[in-house]
């Protein structure tokens, strides 16, 4: 009997590199300046009455606002890459599109718990309720999570990967019509929601508090590249990772393999080391990339 | 073992052919785990009950004040949701022993007098918009309020939620007239 290879997935021991890193520390010194305006220099929201003269507003609540929004579009930023992936995963078949569907489809799902859970804190002061079933806004958005939700559950699954793969992608563009609905739900609907319309499309907002905005968009943009980019390479592992045991698996199962082509099988041998760096699919995602 | 020659011996049993064999297909117990399974299920059976709620809620939201009493007859005793903009005057009441507030809602010209069981919500006021669930019970609410409808009817509410707008800018708030209140004259509040 052969004996037992020892496999080596990578090269690399981290999914980190100096890009990814430099992204990292631009994004945590994005999001300090991003608390300190959101929750000290900016002002509560607190207007007069044009009727009463009283003041009335969000006050200290409005901070949330900051975060909630961005969270939101970049809930749909993620979502609208993972639809854009599976249809490649339906049309070109490839592991790149597989691994990038799978990342932005985990990092949305983040995002969009996020949401409601950021939505439910702000809805407590400001709506008196933390929950209101019967919103449109809010039951789009809940439907939305559980069927990315169920996405996520379906790629566990085990089987052939490529079926698994198939089938989640239509699970995904089939997940990814909510998202207009959740979208456009406050202008659709407006007697059925408690969720106030579009501030930006009527420009309602102005000086600090739209800049704290823009930049909230652009911090939760960061995060947002970042941890998919994170993930991709964690996805990208995975798969060769079980590329190469699938190759020992066969390797082993013919049981005569000398040692020396099992090693070339599984790309450990020097000879698959030298070429490593001219064609490097496991530690280099973008040689797969269509 | 069978002889690597011999055509009677299956293809796939040849120990000289390595062609991979086709894949047989799984039984589809041993195909999922179990926990995933139960889980896709769980997910399902969620949206399912979601949506469901989701429906069946959406009927009564929600109403607006003038829509509300237009279909009084129609509501009769039944349940609903219905938004206005309350009128300046609060009035602490109880009702069966229970402590409640009685205010005036408007929508345009049309006024409804509410009986709302339990506090209002934290940031009530007037000229703010809410969103009030309950059914029309006859009857007048106590003397008192600035702006009442007075017509025999009122409100019994014990859902109270505050309908925010989405305008942040400090100044130039723009707030709709409504019963007493007027578009953008200051006026006294209850």
């Amino acid at each position: 009997m052969a004996e037992e290879p020892t496999i080596t997935a990578s090269t690399r021991d981290t999914t980190g590199s100096r890009g990814s890193r430099l992204l990292g520390v631009a994004t945590l010194v994005g999001l300090a300046v991003l608390g300190v305006l959101a929750f000290v220099l900016t002002d509560p929201d607190v207007r007069i009455h044009p009727s009463t003269g009283d003041e009335f507003g969000q006050f200290d609540a409005v901070r949330m606002l900051y975060v909630h929004v961005p969270l939101a579009a970049m809930t749909y930023l993620a979502y609208g890459l993972c639809a854009v992936a599976s249809l490649g995963v339906l049309i070109r078949r490839t592991p790149w599109w597989d691994v990038t569907a799978h990342a932005a489809a985990e990092v949305g799902t983040v995002f969009c718990g996020l949401v409601l859970v950021t939505g439910s804190i702000w809805g407590r002061p400001v709506w008196n309720t933390w929950w209101e079933w019967g919103d449109v806004r809010l039951m789009t958005t809940l439907v939305l999570f559980l069927m990315f939700a169920g996405y996520l559950a379906l790629r566990r699954t085990t089987g052939d990967p490529r079926t698994v793969s198939r089938r989640a992608a239509v699970v995904a563009l089939i997940a990814v019509l909510d998202l207009p609905l959740v979208n456009r739900s406050v202008e659709w609907w407006e007697n059925r929601t408690l969720h106030q319309q579009s501030t930006l499309g009527e420009l309602k907002i102005e000086d600090l508090t739209l800049f704290t905005l823009m930049l909230g968009f652009l911090v939760l943009g960061m995060v947002l590249a970042w941890l998919l980019l994170h993930r991709f390479r964690v996805g990208w592992l995975e798969r060769a990772a079980l590329d190469h045991s699938v190759a020992a698996a066969i390797a082993e199962r013919r049981g005569e393999t000398p040692d020396e082509e099992l090693r070339r099988a599984v790309g450990d041998s020097p000879a698959a080391r030298e070429g490593f760096d001219e064609n490097d699919r496991d530690g280099d995602p973008e040689a797969g990339r269509p | 073992m069978p002889d690597p020659g011999d055509e009677t011996v299956p293809e796939g049993d040849r120990i000289d052919d390595l062609t991979p064999a086709p894949i047989r297909p799984e039984s589809a117990s041993g195909r999922y785990r179990p926990g995933a399974v139960v889980l896709v299920v769980v997910l399902v059976v969620a949206v399912v009950a979601v949506l469901f709620r989701s429906l069946g809620d959406a009927a009564l939201f929600f109403y607006e004040v003038d829509r509300a009493v237009e279909l009084r007859s129609e509501l009769d005793d039944a349940r609903f949701r219905v938004v206005g903009t309350p009128q300046p005057g609060l009035l602490e009441i109880e009702v069966d022993g229970e402590a409640a507030v009685a205010f005036t809602l408007c929508a345009g010209d049309v006024l409804a007098d509410v009986v709302h069981l339990g506090d209002p919500a934290e940031l009530f006021q007037p000229g703010v918009p809410v969103v009030l669930q309950g059914s029309w019970v006859p009857g007048p609410v106590p003397a008192g309020l600035v702006a009442a409808a007075a017509d025999g009817w009122h409100l019994r509410t014990d859902h109270m939620v505050v309908k925010h707008d989405n305008d942040y800018r400090g100044e130039g708030a723009e707030m709709e007239a409504c019963g007493v209140l007027p578009d953008g004259a200051a006026a006294a509040s209850g």
